[in-house]
Protein backbone atom coordinates (compact mmCIF):
# COMPACT_ATOMS: atom_id res chain seq x y z
CA UNK A 1 0.00 0.00 0.00
CA UNK A 2 1.47 3.36 -0.79
CA UNK A 3 2.13 5.19 2.36
CA UNK A 4 -0.41 8.76 2.35
CA UNK A 5 2.32 11.06 1.34
CA UNK A 6 1.72 14.40 3.17
CA UNK A 7 2.62 15.65 6.69
CA UNK A 8 0.43 14.13 8.69
CA UNK A 9 -0.29 17.70 11.03
CA UNK A 10 -3.18 16.22 12.93
CA UNK A 11 -1.76 12.68 14.29
CA UNK A 12 1.86 13.73 14.67
CA UNK A 13 0.84 17.67 16.51
CA UNK A 14 0.11 16.74 19.59
CA UNK A 15 3.44 15.01 20.13
CA UNK A 16 5.40 17.61 18.11
CA UNK A 17 4.23 20.01 20.89
CA UNK A 18 5.01 18.25 23.62
CA UNK A 19 8.81 17.19 22.04
CA UNK A 20 9.25 21.18 21.95
CA UNK A 21 7.80 22.85 25.26
CA UNK A 22 8.69 19.54 27.61
CA UNK A 23 11.85 17.96 26.21
CA UNK A 24 14.09 19.28 23.63
CA UNK A 25 13.13 23.16 24.87
CA UNK A 26 13.91 21.72 28.05
CA UNK A 27 16.88 19.74 27.47
CA UNK A 28 18.19 23.20 26.13
CA UNK A 29 17.85 25.17 28.74
CA UNK A 30 19.19 22.53 31.60
CA UNK A 31 22.47 22.84 29.33
CA UNK A 32 22.15 26.65 29.26
CA UNK A 33 21.65 26.88 32.95
CA UNK A 34 24.56 24.89 33.95
CA UNK A 35 26.47 27.52 32.55
CA UNK A 36 24.90 30.00 34.63
CA UNK A 37 23.88 31.36 38.06
CA UNK A 38 20.55 32.12 37.32
CA UNK A 39 18.36 33.18 39.85
CA UNK A 40 14.80 32.14 39.58
CA UNK A 41 13.43 35.52 39.84
CA UNK A 42 14.89 36.86 36.44
CA UNK A 43 13.62 36.62 33.87
CA UNK A 44 13.82 33.87 31.67
CA UNK A 45 15.87 35.59 28.81
CA UNK A 46 18.72 36.05 26.80
CA UNK A 47 19.73 38.95 28.66
CA UNK A 48 19.42 37.10 31.82
CA UNK A 49 21.28 34.23 30.74
CA UNK A 50 24.10 36.78 29.67
CA UNK A 51 24.14 38.64 32.71
CA UNK A 52 24.51 35.30 35.18
CA UNK A 53 26.92 33.17 32.66
CA UNK A 54 29.74 31.87 34.76
CA UNK A 55 30.96 29.36 31.89
CA UNK A 56 32.45 26.83 33.31
CA UNK A 57 32.25 27.70 37.37
CA UNK A 58 29.75 25.35 37.90
CA UNK A 59 31.48 22.60 36.92
CA UNK A 60 34.32 23.81 38.40
CA UNK A 61 32.71 24.03 41.87
CA UNK A 62 31.77 20.76 41.80
CA UNK A 63 35.35 19.33 41.50
CA UNK A 64 35.52 21.70 45.07
CA UNK A 65 32.17 20.56 46.81
CA UNK A 66 33.05 17.92 49.89
CA UNK A 67 29.22 17.17 49.70
CA UNK A 68 28.89 16.48 46.31
CA UNK A 69 32.07 14.44 46.45
CA UNK A 70 30.58 12.32 48.98
CA UNK A 71 27.46 11.74 47.27
CA UNK A 72 29.07 10.49 44.61
CA UNK A 73 30.99 8.24 46.55
CA UNK A 74 27.31 6.95 48.12
CA UNK A 75 25.79 6.52 44.88
CA UNK A 76 28.38 4.33 44.10
CA UNK A 77 28.43 2.77 47.06
CA UNK A 78 24.62 2.17 46.36
CA UNK A 79 24.90 1.35 43.49
CA UNK A 80 27.70 -1.89 43.57
CA UNK A 81 26.01 -2.90 46.42
CA UNK A 82 22.16 -2.88 45.12
CA UNK A 83 22.73 -3.74 41.55
CA UNK A 84 24.59 -7.34 41.82
CA UNK A 85 22.27 -8.65 44.62
CA UNK A 86 19.26 -7.39 42.58
CA UNK A 87 20.57 -9.13 39.65
CA UNK A 88 21.91 -12.35 41.52
CA UNK A 89 18.65 -12.85 43.32
CA UNK A 90 16.41 -12.16 41.04
CA UNK A 91 17.98 -14.22 38.31
CA UNK A 92 18.20 -17.08 40.94
CA UNK A 93 14.02 -16.21 40.90
CA UNK A 94 13.51 -16.20 37.60
CA UNK A 95 15.30 -19.94 37.15
CA UNK A 96 13.59 -21.14 39.90
CA UNK A 97 9.95 -19.66 38.33
CA UNK A 98 10.85 -20.63 34.87
CA UNK A 99 9.01 -23.59 34.98
CA UNK A 100 5.65 -25.62 36.16
CA UNK A 101 4.57 -26.37 39.22
CA UNK A 102 1.37 -25.95 40.77
CA UNK A 103 0.32 -21.98 41.96
CA UNK A 104 4.07 -21.21 40.21
CA UNK A 105 1.73 -18.10 38.72
CA UNK A 106 0.69 -17.32 42.31
CA UNK A 107 4.28 -16.96 43.41
CA UNK A 108 5.25 -14.89 40.63
CA UNK A 109 2.75 -12.62 41.38
CA UNK A 110 4.28 -12.05 44.97
CA UNK A 111 7.14 -11.25 43.90
CA UNK A 112 5.49 -8.73 41.93
CA UNK A 113 3.82 -7.02 44.55
CA UNK A 114 6.32 -4.17 45.49
CA UNK A 115 7.39 -3.44 41.52
CA UNK A 116 3.37 -2.43 41.47
CA UNK A 117 3.88 -0.11 45.00
CA UNK A 118 4.53 3.18 44.86
CA UNK A 119 8.16 3.93 46.32
CA UNK A 120 6.77 6.25 48.48
CA UNK A 121 4.58 3.68 50.70
CA UNK A 122 7.54 1.02 50.18
CA UNK A 123 10.12 3.76 52.16
CA UNK A 124 7.58 4.45 55.02
CA UNK A 125 6.58 0.30 55.02
CA UNK A 126 10.53 -0.08 55.47
CA UNK A 127 11.35 2.72 57.52
CA UNK A 128 8.66 0.92 59.99
CA UNK A 129 10.20 -2.56 58.94
CA UNK A 130 13.58 -1.24 60.16
CA UNK A 131 12.50 0.68 63.27
CA UNK A 132 15.10 -0.12 65.85
CA UNK A 133 12.46 -0.39 68.41
CA UNK A 134 9.44 -1.77 67.08
CA UNK A 135 10.26 -3.02 63.74
CA UNK A 136 9.94 -6.56 62.64
CA UNK A 137 13.53 -6.78 61.27
CA UNK A 138 15.10 -5.88 64.72
CA UNK A 139 12.27 -7.50 67.29
CA UNK A 140 13.81 -10.66 65.01
CA UNK A 141 17.64 -10.39 65.75
CA UNK A 142 16.94 -9.38 69.50
CA UNK A 143 15.55 -12.73 69.92
CA UNK A 144 17.80 -14.37 67.68
CA UNK A 145 20.88 -13.03 69.75
CA UNK A 146 18.49 -13.72 73.25
CA UNK A 147 18.76 -17.43 71.78
CA UNK A 148 22.36 -17.37 71.21
CA UNK A 149 23.19 -16.11 74.38
CA UNK A 150 20.82 -18.59 76.21
CA UNK A 151 22.66 -21.12 74.02
CA UNK A 152 26.09 -19.68 74.89
CA UNK A 153 24.78 -19.58 78.58
CA UNK A 154 23.93 -23.40 78.71
CA UNK A 155 27.51 -24.21 78.25
CA UNK A 156 28.47 -21.82 80.52
CA UNK A 157 30.42 -19.63 78.32
CA UNK A 158 30.29 -15.85 77.44
CA UNK A 159 28.24 -14.80 75.14
CA UNK A 160 31.05 -13.01 72.30
CA UNK A 161 30.14 -9.36 72.36
CA UNK A 162 28.43 -9.32 68.69
CA UNK A 163 25.69 -11.22 70.32
CA UNK A 164 25.63 -9.40 73.42
CA UNK A 165 24.78 -6.43 70.90
CA UNK A 166 22.09 -8.15 68.85
CA UNK A 167 20.62 -9.58 72.17
CA UNK A 168 20.11 -6.53 73.52
CA UNK A 169 20.46 -2.97 70.13
CA UNK A 170 21.09 -4.40 67.04
CA UNK A 171 21.56 -1.93 64.37
CA UNK A 172 20.31 1.34 64.37
CA UNK A 173 19.57 1.41 60.84
CA UNK A 174 18.44 4.56 59.40
CA UNK A 175 19.45 6.35 62.02
CA UNK A 176 22.95 5.43 62.10
CA UNK A 177 24.95 6.90 59.58
CA UNK A 178 26.63 3.17 58.83
CA UNK A 179 24.03 1.07 59.03
CA UNK A 180 21.42 3.71 57.16
CA UNK A 181 22.70 2.74 53.53
CA UNK A 182 22.27 -0.96 54.21
CA UNK A 183 19.15 -0.28 55.29
CA UNK A 184 18.08 1.91 52.15
CA UNK A 185 19.35 -0.86 50.14
CA UNK A 186 17.72 -3.64 51.88
CA UNK A 187 13.83 -2.20 50.74
CA UNK A 188 15.57 -1.35 47.19
CA UNK A 189 16.53 -4.96 46.66
CA UNK A 190 13.42 -5.99 48.23
CA UNK A 191 11.66 -3.83 45.39
CA UNK A 192 13.30 -4.21 42.79
CA UNK A 193 13.68 -7.86 42.02
CA UNK A 194 10.20 -8.41 41.03
CA UNK A 195 10.73 -6.47 37.56
CA UNK A 196 14.46 -7.68 37.49
CA UNK A 197 12.83 -11.38 37.40
CA UNK A 198 10.04 -10.67 35.36
CA UNK A 199 12.52 -9.20 32.48
CA UNK A 200 14.90 -12.43 33.22
CA UNK A 201 11.76 -14.88 32.63
CA UNK A 202 11.07 -13.21 29.43
CA UNK A 203 14.29 -13.98 28.18
CA UNK A 204 14.24 -17.81 29.48
CA UNK A 205 11.15 -18.00 27.96
CA UNK A 206 12.61 -16.83 24.56
CA UNK A 207 15.12 -19.77 24.36
CA UNK A 208 14.47 -22.27 22.49
CA UNK A 209 13.65 -25.79 23.96
CA UNK A 210 15.51 -27.96 21.34
CA UNK A 211 18.43 -26.67 22.87
CA UNK A 212 18.06 -28.56 26.26
CA UNK A 213 17.01 -31.70 24.38
CA UNK A 214 20.28 -32.02 22.47
CA UNK A 215 22.32 -30.94 25.70
CA UNK A 216 20.73 -33.87 27.81
CA UNK A 217 20.81 -36.36 24.37
CA UNK A 218 24.38 -35.51 24.62
CA UNK A 219 24.45 -36.37 28.42
CA UNK A 220 24.59 -33.06 30.16
CA UNK A 221 23.14 -32.48 34.04
CA UNK A 222 21.50 -29.37 35.27
CA UNK A 223 24.52 -27.83 36.38
CA UNK A 224 26.08 -28.39 32.81
CA UNK A 225 23.01 -27.33 31.14
CA UNK A 226 22.28 -24.13 32.79
CA UNK A 227 26.70 -22.98 32.50
CA UNK A 228 26.49 -24.20 28.90
CA UNK A 229 23.01 -23.43 27.47
CA UNK A 230 21.37 -20.89 29.80
CA UNK A 231 23.89 -18.96 30.48
CA UNK A 232 25.26 -17.81 27.59
CA UNK A 233 21.65 -17.55 25.93
CA UNK A 234 20.55 -15.62 28.73
CA UNK A 235 23.13 -13.42 28.13
CA UNK A 236 21.62 -10.37 26.16
CA UNK A 237 18.85 -10.04 29.00
CA UNK A 238 21.62 -10.25 31.72
CA UNK A 239 23.17 -7.49 30.05
CA UNK A 240 20.20 -5.15 29.35
CA UNK A 241 18.90 -6.28 33.24
CA UNK A 242 22.49 -5.13 34.09
CA UNK A 243 22.49 -2.03 32.37
CA UNK A 244 19.02 -1.02 33.34
CA UNK A 245 19.46 -1.99 36.91
CA UNK A 246 22.57 0.31 36.24
CA UNK A 247 21.30 3.02 35.01
CA UNK A 248 18.25 2.99 37.53
CA UNK A 249 20.56 2.96 40.36
CA UNK A 250 22.34 5.92 39.41
CA UNK A 251 19.42 7.96 39.72
CA UNK A 252 18.01 6.67 43.29
CA UNK A 253 15.63 9.20 44.63
CA UNK A 254 12.26 8.18 46.54
CA UNK A 255 13.44 5.97 48.58
CA UNK A 256 16.22 8.15 50.13
CA UNK A 257 13.60 11.00 50.55
CA UNK A 258 11.39 9.04 52.04
CA UNK A 259 13.59 6.74 54.22
CA UNK A 260 15.83 9.32 55.66
CA UNK A 261 16.20 12.36 53.71
CA UNK A 262 19.93 12.13 52.71
CA UNK A 263 20.61 11.86 56.88
CA UNK A 264 21.93 11.13 58.54
CA UNK A 265 25.21 13.15 58.09
CA UNK A 266 24.67 13.07 54.55
CA UNK A 267 25.49 9.30 54.92
CA UNK A 268 22.90 8.48 51.86
CA UNK A 269 23.18 12.02 50.53
CA UNK A 270 23.05 10.71 46.77
CA UNK A 271 23.85 12.88 43.34
CA UNK A 272 19.58 12.96 42.78
CA UNK A 273 18.61 13.81 46.26
CA UNK A 274 21.48 16.77 46.20
CA UNK A 275 20.32 18.18 42.34
CA UNK A 276 17.13 18.33 44.34
CA UNK A 277 18.27 20.06 47.43
CA UNK A 278 20.22 22.40 45.34
CA UNK A 279 17.62 23.18 42.90
CA UNK A 280 14.46 23.19 45.75
CA UNK A 281 15.48 22.53 49.08
CA UNK A 282 17.17 25.58 49.91
CA UNK A 283 16.36 29.22 49.23
CA UNK A 284 17.25 30.99 47.22
CA UNK A 285 17.80 27.79 45.05
CA UNK A 286 20.77 27.34 43.13
CA UNK A 287 19.37 26.25 39.95
CA UNK A 288 22.55 26.08 37.78
CA UNK A 289 24.47 24.52 39.98
CA UNK A 290 21.58 22.12 40.34
CA UNK A 291 21.67 21.40 36.49
CA UNK A 292 25.48 21.07 36.36
CA UNK A 293 24.83 18.35 38.74
CA UNK A 294 22.41 16.67 36.10
CA UNK A 295 24.80 16.77 33.29
CA UNK A 296 27.33 15.51 35.51
CA UNK A 297 24.95 12.64 35.98
CA UNK A 298 23.60 12.26 32.46
CA UNK A 299 27.56 12.35 31.75
CA UNK A 300 28.22 9.04 34.00
CA UNK A 301 24.91 7.20 32.94
CA UNK A 302 25.73 8.16 29.05
CA UNK A 303 29.56 6.86 30.18
CA UNK A 304 28.62 3.83 31.55
CA UNK A 305 26.58 2.62 28.62
CA UNK A 306 29.06 3.00 25.99
CA UNK A 307 31.26 1.06 27.97
CA UNK A 308 28.92 -1.76 28.43
CA UNK A 309 28.16 -1.11 25.51
CA UNK A 310 31.76 -2.02 24.53
CA UNK A 311 32.43 -4.71 27.11
CA UNK A 312 28.95 -6.52 25.55
CA UNK A 313 30.94 -8.24 22.75
CA UNK A 314 33.43 -9.85 25.29
CA UNK A 315 30.70 -11.58 27.52
CA UNK A 316 27.20 -11.41 25.66
CA UNK A 317 26.67 -14.58 23.30
CA UNK A 318 25.27 -13.55 20.13
CA UNK A 319 23.56 -15.56 17.57
CA UNK A 320 25.41 -15.56 14.25
CA UNK B 1 21.04 -37.81 38.58
CA UNK B 2 18.27 -39.97 39.95
CA UNK B 3 14.80 -39.34 39.74
CA UNK B 4 14.75 -39.38 43.53
CA UNK B 5 17.38 -36.44 43.77
CA UNK B 6 15.41 -34.97 41.14
CA UNK B 7 12.93 -34.91 43.34
CA UNK B 8 14.23 -33.74 46.69
CA UNK B 9 16.20 -30.61 44.52
CA UNK B 10 12.92 -29.99 43.27
CA UNK B 11 11.13 -29.54 46.60
CA UNK B 12 14.30 -27.48 48.33
CA UNK B 13 13.98 -24.96 45.52
CA UNK B 14 10.18 -24.74 46.11
CA UNK B 15 10.17 -24.11 49.61
CA UNK B 16 12.67 -21.50 48.82
CA UNK B 17 11.02 -19.31 46.26
CA UNK B 18 7.96 -19.66 48.60
CA UNK B 19 9.82 -18.70 51.33
CA UNK B 20 11.40 -15.78 48.95
CA UNK B 21 7.65 -14.93 47.82
CA UNK B 22 6.31 -14.04 51.41
CA UNK B 23 8.86 -12.08 52.42
CA UNK B 24 7.81 -10.13 49.66
CA UNK B 25 3.85 -10.05 50.97
CA UNK B 26 4.62 -10.22 55.00
CA UNK B 27 5.67 -6.58 54.59
CA UNK B 28 2.49 -5.88 53.20
CA UNK B 29 0.06 -7.73 55.87
CA UNK B 30 2.15 -6.35 58.57
CA UNK B 31 1.12 -3.09 57.64
CA UNK B 32 -2.28 -4.28 56.95
CA UNK B 33 -2.36 -5.94 60.96
CA UNK B 34 -0.40 -2.41 61.75
CA UNK B 35 -2.90 -0.36 60.40
CA UNK B 36 -5.77 -2.35 63.16
CA UNK B 37 -3.45 -2.17 66.27
CA UNK B 38 -4.49 -0.07 69.09
CA UNK B 39 -2.28 3.01 68.84
CA UNK B 40 0.29 2.95 71.22
CA UNK B 41 -0.04 -1.14 71.60
CA UNK B 42 3.34 -1.44 69.54
CA UNK B 43 5.45 -1.73 71.97
CA UNK B 44 3.37 -4.46 74.20
CA UNK B 45 4.95 -7.89 74.47
CA UNK B 46 4.62 -10.49 72.96
CA UNK B 47 4.10 -9.06 69.87
CA UNK B 48 0.71 -9.73 68.42
CA UNK B 49 0.88 -10.82 64.90
CA UNK B 50 -3.25 -10.05 64.25
CA UNK B 51 -5.40 -7.29 66.91
CA UNK B 52 -7.97 -9.00 69.04
CA UNK B 53 -10.13 -5.79 68.21
CA UNK B 54 -10.23 -3.77 65.03
CA UNK B 55 -9.07 -0.57 65.49
CA UNK B 56 -10.98 1.22 62.67
CA UNK B 57 -10.00 4.78 64.47
CA UNK B 58 -6.60 4.43 62.89
CA UNK B 59 -8.61 5.10 59.08
CA UNK B 60 -10.48 7.85 60.63
CA UNK B 61 -8.26 9.71 61.93
CA UNK B 62 -5.56 9.20 58.83
CA UNK B 63 -8.66 10.57 56.89
CA UNK B 64 -9.41 13.67 59.17
CA UNK B 65 -5.77 14.85 60.14
CA UNK B 66 -4.65 14.90 56.60
CA UNK B 67 -6.91 15.62 53.13
CA UNK B 68 -6.27 12.41 52.55
CA UNK B 69 -9.76 11.73 50.44
CA UNK B 70 -8.47 15.33 48.33
CA UNK B 71 -4.97 13.63 47.59
CA UNK B 72 -6.80 10.56 46.23
CA UNK B 73 -8.97 12.08 44.37
CA UNK B 74 -5.51 14.44 42.46
CA UNK B 75 -4.09 10.51 42.17
CA UNK B 76 -6.78 9.29 40.38
CA UNK B 77 -6.88 12.71 38.24
CA UNK B 78 -3.15 12.35 37.20
CA UNK B 79 -2.84 8.88 37.13
CA UNK B 80 -6.43 9.09 34.38
CA UNK B 81 -5.30 11.94 32.75
CA UNK B 82 -1.58 11.19 32.07
CA UNK B 83 -3.38 7.40 30.47
CA UNK B 84 -5.75 9.51 28.54
CA UNK B 85 -3.08 12.04 27.32
CA UNK B 86 -0.40 9.44 26.76
CA UNK B 87 -2.50 6.92 24.44
CA UNK B 88 -3.86 9.76 22.54
CA UNK B 89 -0.77 11.24 21.44
CA UNK B 90 0.93 8.27 21.06
CA UNK B 91 -1.53 6.42 19.37
CA UNK B 92 -1.77 9.33 16.65
CA UNK B 93 2.48 9.81 16.48
CA UNK B 94 2.65 5.80 16.07
CA UNK B 95 0.16 5.76 13.30
CA UNK B 96 1.83 7.99 11.51
CA UNK B 97 4.86 6.44 11.88
CA UNK B 98 3.62 3.41 10.78
CA UNK B 99 1.64 4.36 8.00
CA UNK B 100 2.14 7.90 6.45
CA UNK B 101 5.47 9.14 4.56
CA UNK B 102 6.74 12.95 5.08
CA UNK B 103 10.13 14.53 4.44
CA UNK B 104 12.34 14.11 7.63
CA UNK B 105 10.42 11.26 9.10
CA UNK B 106 13.04 9.38 9.96
CA UNK B 107 14.76 12.35 11.30
CA UNK B 108 11.75 13.03 13.77
CA UNK B 109 11.93 9.18 15.16
CA UNK B 110 15.26 9.15 15.65
CA UNK B 111 15.31 12.34 17.74
CA UNK B 112 12.07 11.09 19.65
CA UNK B 113 14.22 7.85 20.22
CA UNK B 114 17.12 10.11 21.29
CA UNK B 115 14.99 11.33 24.19
CA UNK B 116 14.34 7.33 25.46
CA UNK B 117 18.14 8.35 26.38
CA UNK B 118 17.95 11.20 28.13
CA UNK B 119 17.17 10.75 31.86
CA UNK B 120 14.21 12.21 33.79
CA UNK B 121 16.20 14.40 36.28
CA UNK B 122 17.76 16.07 33.13
CA UNK B 123 14.15 17.67 32.79
CA UNK B 124 13.15 18.36 35.80
CA UNK B 125 14.59 21.68 36.60
CA UNK B 126 13.87 23.41 33.33
CA UNK B 127 10.44 21.87 33.30
CA UNK B 128 9.81 23.70 36.60
CA UNK B 129 10.64 26.54 35.30
CA UNK B 130 8.61 26.41 32.31
CA UNK B 131 5.72 25.43 34.74
CA UNK B 132 5.86 28.72 36.94
CA UNK B 133 6.61 31.30 34.26
CA UNK B 134 3.04 29.54 32.99
CA UNK B 135 1.93 30.04 35.71
CA UNK B 136 1.06 26.28 35.74
CA UNK B 137 2.69 25.24 39.13
CA UNK B 138 0.24 23.27 41.87
CA UNK B 139 -2.43 22.88 38.89
CA UNK B 140 -3.31 19.70 37.22
CA UNK B 141 -1.67 20.90 34.11
CA UNK B 142 1.82 20.97 35.78
CA UNK B 143 1.15 17.08 36.92
CA UNK B 144 -0.30 15.96 33.23
CA UNK B 145 0.89 17.99 30.44
CA UNK B 146 4.15 16.61 30.43
CA UNK B 147 3.10 13.53 29.57
CA UNK B 148 1.79 14.94 25.99
CA UNK B 149 5.33 13.59 24.39
CA UNK B 150 6.40 10.30 25.64
CA UNK B 151 8.80 8.38 23.15
CA UNK B 152 7.97 4.57 24.35
CA UNK B 153 4.25 5.25 23.69
CA UNK B 154 4.95 6.47 20.17
CA UNK B 155 7.21 3.61 19.86
CA UNK B 156 5.24 0.70 21.37
CA UNK B 157 2.10 1.88 19.35
CA UNK B 158 4.05 2.08 15.88
CA UNK B 159 5.14 -1.39 16.31
CA UNK B 160 1.43 -2.38 16.76
CA UNK B 161 -0.24 -0.41 13.86
CA UNK B 162 2.76 -1.88 11.44
CA UNK B 163 2.28 -5.35 12.57
CA UNK B 164 -1.36 -4.99 11.62
CA UNK B 165 -2.72 -6.56 8.44
CA UNK B 166 -2.91 -3.48 5.87
CA UNK B 167 -5.73 -5.21 3.46
CA UNK B 168 -8.59 -3.64 5.87
CA UNK B 169 -7.33 -0.27 5.49
CA UNK B 170 -6.52 -0.20 1.79
CA UNK B 171 -9.80 -1.57 1.09
CA UNK B 172 -11.63 1.38 3.29
CA UNK B 173 -8.77 3.71 1.39
CA UNK B 174 -10.50 2.52 -2.10
CA UNK B 175 -14.12 2.99 -1.18
CA UNK B 176 -12.85 6.49 -0.01
CA UNK B 177 -12.56 7.06 3.42
CA UNK B 178 -10.50 9.41 4.81
CA UNK B 179 -7.19 9.04 7.00
CA UNK B 180 -8.89 10.00 9.86
CA UNK B 181 -11.81 7.52 9.46
CA UNK B 182 -9.91 4.54 8.74
CA UNK B 183 -6.88 5.49 11.59
CA UNK B 184 -10.89 6.19 13.80
CA UNK B 185 -12.92 3.83 12.64
CA UNK B 186 -10.41 0.55 11.55
CA UNK B 187 -6.73 0.69 13.04
CA UNK B 188 -7.50 1.70 16.46
CA UNK B 189 -10.27 -0.43 17.14
CA UNK B 190 -7.80 -3.49 16.22
CA UNK B 191 -4.50 -1.91 18.74
CA UNK B 192 -7.44 -2.27 21.68
CA UNK B 193 -4.64 -4.51 23.15
CA UNK B 194 -1.85 -2.21 23.07
CA UNK B 195 -3.98 0.53 24.15
CA UNK B 196 -4.84 -2.01 27.04
CA UNK B 197 -1.13 -2.65 27.66
CA UNK B 198 0.13 0.61 27.56
CA UNK B 199 -2.77 2.10 29.73
CA UNK B 200 -1.88 0.13 32.25
CA UNK B 201 1.32 0.52 32.71
CA UNK B 202 0.63 4.52 32.33
CA UNK B 203 -2.10 4.51 34.58
CA UNK B 204 0.36 2.69 37.60
CA UNK B 205 3.29 4.92 36.50
CA UNK B 206 1.18 7.99 36.96
CA UNK B 207 -0.03 6.77 40.37
CA UNK B 208 3.02 5.81 41.99
CA UNK B 209 4.82 8.68 40.11
CA UNK B 210 6.78 10.71 42.76
CA UNK B 211 9.86 13.39 41.52
CA UNK B 212 7.42 15.41 39.60
CA UNK B 213 4.35 15.76 41.34
CA UNK B 214 6.96 16.52 44.32
CA UNK B 215 8.16 19.53 42.62
CA UNK B 216 4.79 20.49 40.21
CA UNK B 217 2.43 20.95 43.82
CA UNK B 218 3.16 23.06 46.36
CA UNK B 219 0.16 23.40 48.21
CA UNK B 220 -1.21 20.83 50.87
CA UNK B 221 -4.53 20.43 48.42
CA UNK B 222 -2.56 19.73 44.93
CA UNK B 223 -0.37 16.90 46.42
CA UNK B 224 -1.44 13.46 45.17
CA UNK B 225 -1.15 10.27 47.16
CA UNK B 226 2.24 9.53 46.92
CA UNK B 227 3.51 13.32 47.76
CA UNK B 228 1.08 14.23 50.34
CA UNK B 229 1.99 10.82 52.57
CA UNK B 230 6.00 11.18 51.88
CA UNK B 231 5.85 15.05 53.04
CA UNK B 232 2.94 14.65 55.80
CA UNK B 233 4.34 11.53 57.36
CA UNK B 234 6.33 13.61 59.64
CA UNK B 235 2.33 14.33 61.26
CA UNK B 236 2.50 10.56 62.03
CA UNK B 237 5.93 9.89 63.30
CA UNK B 238 5.01 8.40 66.03
CA UNK B 239 1.92 7.12 65.02
CA UNK B 240 2.60 3.97 63.11
CA UNK B 241 -0.80 2.54 63.23
CA UNK B 242 -2.20 6.00 61.68
CA UNK B 243 0.10 6.15 58.77
CA UNK B 244 0.03 2.55 58.18
CA UNK B 245 -4.12 2.81 57.88
CA UNK B 246 -2.78 5.56 55.23
CA UNK B 247 -0.25 3.75 53.52
CA UNK B 248 -2.91 0.77 53.59
CA UNK B 249 -5.60 2.78 51.68
CA UNK B 250 -2.65 4.26 48.95
CA UNK B 251 -1.34 0.86 48.15
CA UNK B 252 -4.39 -1.56 47.62
CA UNK B 253 -6.15 0.38 44.58
CA UNK B 254 -2.33 -0.29 42.82
CA UNK B 255 -2.14 -3.49 43.80
CA UNK B 256 -6.00 -4.94 42.48
CA UNK B 257 -5.56 -2.56 39.26
CA UNK B 258 -2.65 -4.47 38.91
CA UNK B 259 -3.70 -7.99 39.89
CA UNK B 260 -6.58 -7.38 37.67
CA UNK B 261 -4.88 -6.38 34.34
CA UNK B 262 -1.65 -8.33 35.21
CA UNK B 263 -1.28 -10.01 31.74
CA UNK B 264 -1.10 -6.39 30.30
CA UNK B 265 1.15 -5.03 32.50
CA UNK B 266 3.65 -7.52 32.39
CA UNK B 267 3.28 -7.19 28.92
CA UNK B 268 4.05 -3.69 28.99
CA UNK B 269 7.37 -4.04 31.16
CA UNK B 270 8.87 -6.84 29.36
CA UNK B 271 8.00 -4.87 26.25
CA UNK B 272 9.59 -1.68 27.86
CA UNK B 273 12.43 -3.40 29.01
CA UNK B 274 13.04 -4.96 25.79
CA UNK B 275 12.50 -2.36 23.32
CA UNK B 276 12.72 0.58 25.02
Amino acid sequence: MSSYRRFPWLFILPSLVGFFAFNAGPILISLVLSFTQWDVFDPLNLGAVVDSWVGLENYREMARDPVLHKAFWNTLYYVLVAVPLEIFISLMVALGLNRDFPGVKIVRTLYLLPTVTSVVAVGLLWRWVLNPYVGPVNLFLRWSGQQLEAFFGFFGLDAPGVVHWLATQGPGWLSDERWAMPGIILAAVWAGIGFRMLIFLAGLQNIDKTYYEAASLDGAGPWQQFWNVTLPLLSPTVFLNTLLALIGGFQVFGLIYVMTGGGPLDATNVLLFYLYQKAFGIFPPDMGYASAIAWLLFAFLFALTVVQWQLRKRWVWEEA
Amino acid sequence: MSKRKQRIADAVIFVVLLLGGLTMLVPFLWMISTSFKEPGSLFDLPIQLWPEKLHWENYQRVLTAVPFARWYFNSLVLALGLTFLNLTSGALAGYAFARFSWRGKDVMFLFSLITLMIPAHVLIIPLFIIMSRLGWIDTYYALILPGLFDAFAIFLMRQNFISLPRELEEAALIDGATPWQIYWKIALPLAAPALATLGTFTFLGGWNAFLWPLIATNSIEMRPLTVGLAVFNTQFTTEWTVLMAGLSLATIPPIIVFLAAQKYFIRGLTLGSLKG
